[in-house]
């Protein structure tokens, strides 16, 4: 019985490359601002994939992409902060939970399970989404989280511990297209 | 019971490889990784008198106080290390976009005026399509009016009171710590001490930075000359490199006092071998004058 359902399994994940979902255009905006200081960047062009039957996605960005409203802060974010020549890239492994049919139009409040690496540090993370499956077989998911830059090993300095906010807000735009 | 927990386990492995499948797929859909370019060379677009590759980013404006204290060995004690007497610059300068660097200083030594361009020809990089190079090509010129009465008792043309220094300014970013610069310089004075003297003068400027942390950085800097001035010592300088957020505090001990270009470069008067040392530093801020269009 379980081998059969290993197998079935097995054989699930493999049929799975049919309905994939991709985006190459995902924005991320981050804030890490405080009273003393505004500080946020964006990004538009972080990639991401989605298996709707599996329920998997993956998202990926670089961090030498976001661009802030101060080019020192942008510098020091990725020399001082992120080390982004070390490493270059932030990576969302997530399974997708509260969708019930990836092809009726509809909007679900769900959820993400899943594995955030920053910094080259890799985390459990459970985010709150909103998902919309569109009329064109496309899906929309935003999310609106936090990161706390202590737990991705993110140093921010006494000195400028009330000019930059340790607790850094996240919103993601994506939206995936099938081929 | 155990059995569960293995099946479990498979199974929430293969979830595991399924996303790495997606990642793969995800690194083939966008291939070429962005091309990557030094930033942080060093710290300053100043690492202490000499300029360096770097500059503020487009649309940024950049104010920059410099203190240079009395000599160290002037009667330090009464004089407090020569903190009594100061000689001060303040330069501005605004980058109209991130290869051009135009600037105006002034500095109380020789109420010299200054003004000076820096353009970037070439930046290090690494990854991506195409060529790369392993070092950052700036072009810098200024020009220096000193304002001072001439006492020598002659008449003297407008003219006589202009100097320009030109740089071509080769820096590497080697790896995290450690950056290096090398600066061929012309140095022109329309007027010069004896007639033997040379109206140009060649130099080569090496400059260098080691980050102790990440906010903290050694640096020193000096120029060899071709055909000193009588009278005159090569320049060095060494510095401490400190970053707060918006500002970069730049402390260090150098026989060069003027600020000046072609006065630093050329016409130092102090030796380190006599002790003709002086404290000094520079304060940075940077404005944002323009905003990325990505933010507007």
């Amino acid at each position: 019985m379980k081998k059969i359902f290993a197998l079935a399994a097995l054989g699930l994940s493999l049929m799975a490359s049919a309905q994939k979902l991709t985006s190459k255009d995902t924005q991320v905006h981050i804030n890490a601002s405080t009273p003393v200081e505004d500080i946020d960047a964006v990004l538009n062009n972080a990639v991401g994939i989605l298996n709707t039957e599996t329920n998997e996605a993956v998202w990926q960005l670089q961090i030498q992409s976001f661009t802030f409203k101060r080019a020192l802060m942008q510098e020091h974010f990725n020399e001082n902060y992120m080390e982004s020549t070390k490493f270059p890239k932030a990576t969302l492994r997530a399974k997708i939970g509260g969708v019930t049919d990836w092809n009726k139009p509809a909007t679900y409040k769900g959820g993400i399970k899943g594995q955030m690496e920053i910094h080259g540090v890799n985390k459990d993370v459970s985010i709150p989404v909103t998902i919309t499956v569109n009329k064109d077989g496309s899906v929309s998911i935003e999310s609106e989280f936090s990161v706390r830059t202590a737990d991705y090993g993110i140093e921010i300095p006494r000195l400028v511990v009330s000019k930059v906010a340790e607790v850094v807000k996240v919103t993601v735009k994506s939206t995936l297209k099938g081929a | 019971m155990r059995k569960q927990v293995l099946a479990f386990l498979a199974l929430s492995s293969l979830g595991l490889w399924a996303q790495d499948d997606l990642l793969a797929e995800l690194n083939a859909m966008a291939p070429e990784a962005p091309k990557q370019f030094a930033f942080a060379t060093f710290k300053g677009t100043k690492l202490v008198n000499g300029s360096t590759v770097e500059m503020p980013g487009a649309g940024v404006g950049q104010f920059i106080v410099g203190h240079r204290f009395g000599a160290l060995n002037d009667k330090p004690l009464y004089n407090l290390f020569g903190m009594d007497v100061a000689q001060i610059r303040f330069e501005y300068s605004y980058n109209p976009v991130a290869w051009l660097n135009v600037g105006l200083g002034r500095s109380s030594g020789s109420k010299t005026y200054d003004g000076f361009t820096k353009v970037r020809l070439l930046h290090q990089s690494k990854g991506g399509k195409g060529l790369n190079s392993p070092v950052s090509v700036v072009w810098y010129s200024s020009m220096t009016l000193t304002t001072v009465p001439f006492t020598d008792g002659f008449d003297h043309f407008f003219t006589d009171r202009l100097a320009y220094a030109h740089q071509l300014m080769v820096a590497s970013k080697l790896n995290d710590k450690v950056s290096v610069q090398v600066a061929p310089t012309l140095v022109h004075f329309n007027l010069v001490p004896l007639a033997s003297d040379r109206n140009d003068q060649l130099g080569l400027g090496f400059s260098g930075r080691y980050k102790l942390t990440q906010r903290m950085a050694l640096t020193a800097e000096t120029m060899f000359r071709q055909t000193p001035f009588a009278g005159t010592h090569m320049p060095l300088s060494i510095g401490l490199d400190l970053e707060t957020g918006g500002h970069v505090f730049q402390f260090h001990v150098t026989n060069a006092r003027s600020m000046a270009d072609p006065q630093w470069m050329m016409q130092t008067p102090g030796s380190w071998a006599n002790g003709d040392l002086f404290l000094g530093f520079n304060i940075s801020r940077v404005f944002t004058h323009v905003k990325p269009k990505e933010l507007r």
